[in-house]
């Protein structure tokens, strides 16, 4: 076992254990950090594979984005996490069962026989000269560009979805218009009636 | 590197409609309430603009482009004009219904405008890639659609779920494709169905990929056990996002599944006819029987969906009986009218609800079609017909419909899967015609007089006398069907 | 316009008329619904005159027009087959449907259904057009059932008056069993056929003679015989043939126009035309023509008795039609075809024209039918007298007149015939003849001549229309020119289209290949030889025995009813047995309500208590319930709302066919 190899395994346990703990950890905090090793450890696989623009994509936007976006969510709102786990035993043994099966199920197809090095050999270290993040930006912009297009639209859909459920004149909110201010007249507000004085 | 400028000419509808959705996202910007109209007229003109250039840009020649990732061929003109036509209808529907609970907001327009160009690029896809951005186009169009009418707890309930099983759903299809990708190292479909045809795939893992290939399809389509969203959101959703995803999205899935499993694993039809067989069987199976227990008529509807998909697919298993495939052409042609078939009924259906709904008041319980003919005899005789279609009552369309798909299903030599089909249509039978008999006989509960513009009743009208013409003259589409199909194949 | 959107024309113009008065009849008012039927229907004969002349100039066409359905080779289509055949019954139902429109504007003139009635005539006429142009069977039965439909529903035009409603029911219940037999022929044919084509049928022709079938085991049967009599029985139906006849005299509740368009001139001829169009399959069968010989020849006779004793003026008419059909029958049975047609339209043209002329006498009347109580109208409706008795003239077969030379050529035929029971049918027909210039003439004098006793009628509100009864003892009137106008336009036929027709239709080879008979039937044959030409076939015609019983029935008539009125009731009371049978007409009606609806009635008690109590409502539909509601429980209990019961079904189902295939592959 060479170096890469053994940098491989340990990535790779770090990973699956990393994962597990997302899906076990009691603390949701816990379990979203539990995540980012996650992510780090695909990136250094990634980093591997000498694909360091998607590991290092991987790293920025899951990481430093969605992830530090996703820790807010969960801390600012409380979630309780225990009514969401009501049932987990219950179900447990139905639930592994089948997910045992399929496991082994997708084991069988997936191991080794197909998917060994026989079937898809080591594509071989590419030059010094290549690019990896110049090679992906020309395929994106060239021969990928409607998928890549497409994959903008979704993006504009997300943003509009999401201004769409949630930025919308509540009628609770009390927003000052200082337009409106500016142009109130007296008569607006103030009403003078003459009334008789009152005698006692 | 060599690098060809692709023809953008094929494309040039969802070219436009995409300029179209951005200039209306700006144009909404401005707007003050008051003209808010522009928008809805703006989106329709987006649609008939859409329309003509999808008829100018036919070709009738299968034309690819976009690194083979696009295809335009006949059958994905025909399929656009249609979701056009449905999705112009649609509008026209809910118009009213919109402005009554304050959802006619810019956003619903565009939302309904991007969900389109997702069935546009999923109805043109040649490439697992483009099918997967335009589901996906769809789908979030779709969640955030139902979820539009964020004060009402039954939508958003109805959104998460379909947003968290179509995740997953998507994922299946995902991985589904990964596989395939693995076995033929192509992610063309032309591509798929070349590596396959010369062996060079793996037959293990292209089946292992083809079980979520076909289950990532049948979300998508809604049938048993992949169909349990459909109830929820159908019921959650407001009325007018029913009504679209009740309509023209099928008609996007009906060319997702076609163009993946026909024009793509052709080779392996014996695989997943079986697997669309018990899809369907169940499909039917269940719809029916849980439709008739239903109160409320936009879930009814949605078992009627289900078990409506069920028929559809039982056209699509018989293209290849025992190696032969010259029933191939005729059985997908079944399908594919019967999907147009369940397109239209599904819009008058859904359109009656709307008729009937108020502000504050939803139509939707089957209690509310009570006494029907004595408010109003007209659209109580448009509603018996859309119904009497449904469930498949001789010289309506959805008679021919099933007939079409029964026809191609003996063709095979599945007598017992046509018998088993007719069996529980007949039992289907008895929740449509509940709807006819409440409607003719029973006193109504609600009496206020149906108020509706012209043009919904209009529409409306023609939508139901469609069916019924369509019914006396089958062969107007079912000749379209088979025309594009086999320009198309 | 070439003629292939020319044959469109023909049907869709009254269609087009029908719709328009129906549909907008309140929009267009009374007098646009007449004119745009009318236009309808007179641009439906102007074309079908074109097509004539087409046809006669040897193009004739068979093709399709519209696929509606293909299904597993069968097709269903609508298609035109044009042929001489096709031509006459057009040009007839045409020319006595515009005739009728006209007349119908005089006669229905203080109607509310006016729109209504308008729109039902013209609907009729072109399903009547659909029916003779059909080329397959499935347009002939939409025809078939569609002219039933329209009949029934104007038997019932006045639908406050019970009888009405009681005649058209009996109307359609009857036409019910007849079309049963027709809808066998029908699914026979398909079934051995594979095709609904008559081109394709006929041409498969002599492979079903060789066929047999077993109806009962051990009883083979011979396939076309099967075929030919069950769609005879839907003949008979139609075409009001014993024992099925006993719809006819009742439809005589219905209006005037409609007596004589629908239950007089087109409508129950549909089965004749049906046969004969179907000759190519008859031939094969000595045993249906045989069938229908003998059915024909009861009907010819036994009906003309019942005329004889009736006193409302439309029954008298009526009962005359039955029996003219029954001469059609026994023609057809003769296998001489053409003769049937050609009596078809002779009969067409002089019974529309009596019927008409009823109607005439009863507008002239104030709404009395009884001609009991008419007598001396000559005088007063000068008109409606003359075209009468040209009409009844041309039925009991006077020479020269139409009906002299069509009758006269089916008793020739069938003394040439030797079909079994051509015997039988010989003396039926040649009786016959006596019997309706008896009856013919008894109406005649009594409603024409004889003293005024229209200020006798007895107040009965059940037997008029149901307007102005306040007008009794007013004297009748000539009728206004739109009625009278048809009766002329009628009456010209009558007297001449037999003369002029008789040598292309019968003797020349005008029906060519539209009819075929078998070299063994050669009545026909037979008498080209003697034929020589029109006038002196009159000429001969004086000193045969048709003429001498029709002249002797006629001075009968004359001797009862004119001379010695007293006779008839002297006479009732000798044979009072034999009148109290007819009266009853044979006891049918009696026969039919005892026999068949209790029966049906007490069949359906049992099936209600034994099938449809117990086995359906029991254990079909209570126990499908049932299961449907489990089923439904089941459902609803796993369609939760919980989400991750939705997406453990979906894992199920990915499960489910992983494991499935893994193993199968």
């Amino acid at each position: 076992m060479d170096f890469k190899s053994a940098v491989f395994y340990f990535l790779a346990t770090v990973l699956v254990l990393a994962s597990l703990r997302v899906i076990t950890a009691r603390n949701p905090v816990h379990a979203a950090l539990f995540l980012v090793l996650a992510f780090f450890s695909a990136g250094g696989i990634w980093m591997l594979l000498q694909a360091e623009f998607l590991a290092i994509v991987l790293v920025m936007v899951y990481v430093g984005a969605v992830m530090v976006l996703f820790l807010f969510v969960v801390m600012m709102l409380d979630i309780n996490l225990e009514r969401l786990r009501q049932g987990f035993w219950s179900y447990l043994p139905l639930g592994a069962t089948i997910g045992l099966l399929m496991t082994l199920e997708m084991a069988l197809v997936l191991a080794g026989r197909y998917y060994g090095l026989e079937a898809m050999p080591d594509p071989g270290a590419s030059g010094a000269g290549v690019n990896n993040t110049k090679e992906l930006g020309r395929l994106l912009f060239t021969d990928y560009v409607y998928p890549f297009e497409l994959a903008s639209v979704i993006l504009l859909v997300a943003i509009v979805a999401a201004v769409a459920l949630t930025k919308r004149p509540r009628k609770e909110s009390k927003a000052q218009n200082a337009a409106a201010q500016i142009a109130v007249r007296r008569n607006d507000r103030l009403r003078i009636v003459s009334m008789p004085s009152e005698k006692e | 590197m060599n690098f060809l400028m692709p023809d953008f000419y094929p494309a040039a509808a969802e070219i436009f409609l995409l300029a179209m959705a951005c200039v209306i996202l700006l144009l909404d910007l401005v707007l003050t309430q008051k003209q808010r109209w522009i928008i809805g007229l703006l989106t329709q003109a987006t649609l008939v603009g859409c329309a003509v250039i999808t008829i100018m840009t036919a070709s009738g020649q299968v034309v690819l482009t976009f690194s083979n990732m696009f295809v335009d061929d006949l059958f994905a003109d025909f399929l656009k004009l249609l979701v056009y036509f449905s999705v112009s209808v649609m509008l026209v529907y809910s118009r009213g219904y919109l402005a009554l609970r304050g959802l006619d907001k810019g956003e619903f327009y565009l939302l309904v405008l991007f969900a389109t160009l997702g069935m546009m690029v999923m109805i043109s896809a040649s490439h697992f890639l483009t099918i997967y951005l335009g589901l996906e186009l769809l789908s979030l169009s779709l969640y955030a659609l139902v979820a539009l009418d964020r004060d009402s707890a039954r939508a958003t309930e109805a959104a998460m779920k379909y947003f968290v099983l179509g995740a997953m759903a998507s994922g299946l299809l995902l991985y589904g494709m990964s596989m395939l990708y693995g076995a033929t190292g192509t992610l063309e479909i032309g591509g798929v169905a070349q590596a396959i045809y010369h062996g060079v795939a793996n037959k293990t893992v292209l089946v292992f990929g083809l079980v979520f290939v076909v289950s990532g399809l049948a979300f998508k389509l809604g049938v048993v056990p992949f169909h349990m969203w459909i109830p929820d959101v159908y019921q959650g959703a407001p009325t007018a996002v029913t009504l679209f995803i009740g309509s023209a999205p099928k008609l996007a899935a009906f060319a997702m599944t076609l163009r993946l499993l026909v024009y793509g694993l052709f080779e392996l039809a014996e695989q997943w006819q079986l697997m669309l067989m018990m899809l369907a069987v169940l499909s039917i199976a269940l719809g029916n029987l849980a439709a008739i227990a239903q109160s409320n008529l936009k879930r009814m509807l949605a078992y009627s969906t289900i078990s409506h998909m069920g028929y559809m697919l039982l056209g699509l298993i018989s293209g290849v009986a025992a190696g032969d495939r010259h029933f191939a052409l005729n059985a997908y042609s079944s399908a594919m009218y019967y999907t147009v078939s369940y397109v239209m009924m599904s819009l008058g259906a859904f359109g009656m609800i709307l008729l009937l709904s108020r502000a504050g008041f939803e139509a939707e319980n089957l209690d509310d079609f009570k006494g029907l003919n004595q408010r109003s005899p007209w659209f109580a005789a448009m509603m018996g017909m859309l119904m009497f279609s449904m469930a498949g009552v001789p010289f309506f369309v959805g008679f021919f419909a099933k007939f079409s798909v029964l026809l191609a299903v003996v063709d095979t030599g599945q007598v017992w899967l046509a018998v088993v089909a007719v069996f529980f249509s007949l039992i289907g039978a008895f929740y449509y015609l509940r709807v006819v008999k409440l409607m003719y006989f029973d006193q109504a509960i609600d009496t206020a007089p149906i108020k509706a513009n012209l043009d919904m009743r209009l529409l409306l009208s023609a939508n139901g006398l469609a069916v019924a013409l369509f019914g006396i003259f089958p062969q107007a589409i079912m000749s379209l069907c088979t025309f594009t199909l086999l320009r198309s194949l | 316009m070439d003629m292939h959107s020319l044959y469109l024309v023909v049907p869709l113009a009254p269609l087009a008329g029908a719709l328009l008065a129906g549909l907008f009849g309140k929009t267009i008012g009374r007098s646009g619904a007449h004119w745009v039927t009318i236009l309808g229907v007179a641009v439906a004969f102007a074309a079908s005159l074109a097509i004539f002349q087409d046809v006669q100039a040897g193009h004739s066409y068979n093709g399709s027009v519209y696929t509606w359905l293909e299904s597993g080779g069968l097709k269903l289509e609508v298609g035109f087959l044009i042929d001489p055949l096709t031509t006459v019954m057009m040009l007839v139902v045409s020319f006595v449907s515009l005739m009728v429109h006209i007349y119908t504007i005089g006669y229905m003139a203080e109607d509310p259904g006016y729109q209504r009635f308008f729109s039902y005539i013209s609907l009729f006429t072109f399903s009547m057009l659909m029916l003779v142009m059909a080329n397959n069977f499935v347009q002939l039965f939409f025809g078939w059932e569609a002219v039933g439909l329209v009949s029934y529903l104007l038997i019932g035009f006045w639908y406050t008056r019970p009888t009405a409603i009681h005649a058209n029911l009996k109307a359609f219940l009857v036409n019910r069993v007849g079309d049963f037999g027709f809808l066998l022929g029908i699914g026979l044919i398909a079934a051995y056929c594979g095709s609904l084509d008559y081109v394709q049928v006929f041409a498969k022709g002599p492979q079903l003679a060789s066929m047999s079938i077993e109806l009962f085991a051990g009883a083979p049967w011979m396939l076309v015989s099967v075929i030919c009599i069950c769609l005879f029985i839907g003949a008979m139906g139609k075409s009001a043939q014993f024992p099925l006849h006993v719809w006819l005299p009742d439809s005589m509740e219905g209006p005037t126009p409609i007596s004589a368009l629908i239950h007089a001139a087109t409508m129950v001829t549909a089965g004749i035309f049906m046969v004969s169009r179907m000759s190519p399959l008859f031939e094969l069968s000595e045993a249906a023509l045989s069938f229908v010989l003998v059915i024909g020849a009861i009907t010819a006779l036994f009906m003309g008795f019942l005329g004889m004793i009736q006193n409302d003026i439309k029954r008298v008419v009526a009962y005359s039609t039955l029996s003219q059909l029954g001469y059609m029958t026994v023609a057809l049975g003769a296998s001489a075809y053409s003769v049937a047609i050609f009596h078809l339209m002779t009969h067409a043209f002089f019974k529309a024209l009596l019927f008409l002329a009823a109607g005439s006498v009863i507008i002239g009347c104030h709404h009395n039918q009884d001609i009991r109580y008419m007598g001396g109208l000559k005088k007063h409706m000068p008109v409606t007298w003359l075209t009468s008795l040209v009409g009844s003239l041309a039925l009991i077969g006077f020479p020269f007149f139409a009906g002299f030379y069509s009758k006269d050529s089916i008793i020739e035929a069938v003394a040439l015939s030797h079909t079994p029971g051509a015997g039988f049918a010989y003396f039926a027909v040649i009786a016959g003849v006596f019997v309706t210039a008896f009856y013919s003439f008894r109406m005649y004098f009594l409603v024409f001549h004889g003293e005024e006793r229209y200020d006798q009628v007895p107040h009965d509100p059940a037997h008029h229309d149901q307007h102005h009864d306040a007008h009794h003892v007013q004297a009748p009137h000539e009728s206004p020119l739109v009625v009278w106008l048809p009766l002329v336009l009628l009456a010209i036929p009558s007297l001449v289209i037999g003369y002029l027709c008789i040598k292309p239709m019968l003797y020349g080879d005008y029906f060519a290949a539209a009819i075929v008979v078998g070299p063994e039937h050669h009545a026909l044959a037979h008498m080209k030889e003697e034929f020589h030409s029109s006038f002196l076939m009159a000429l001969h015609g004086f000193s045969q025995l048709p003429f001498i019983l029709a002249i002797s029935g006629v001075a009968l008539a004359w001797l009862f009813y004119l001379k010695r009125p007293d006779l008839p009731a002297s006479i009732k009371k000798t044979f009072q047995p034999i009148y109290t049978l007819l009266d009853n007409k044979y006891y049918f009606d009696k026969f039919n309500e005892w026999f068949f609806a209790g029966g049906a009635r007490l069949l359906g008690r049992g099936l209600w208590k034994a099938g449809d109590q117990v086995l359906i409502d029991g254990v079909l539909v209570n126990g499908s319930a049932k299961l449907v509601g489990w089923v439904s429980a089941l459902v609803r209990l796993y369609q939760s709302g919980q989400i991750y019961r939705y997406a453990f079904s979906m894992i199920i189902g990915v499960f489910v066919l992983l494991t499935l295939w893994m193993h199968r592959v």
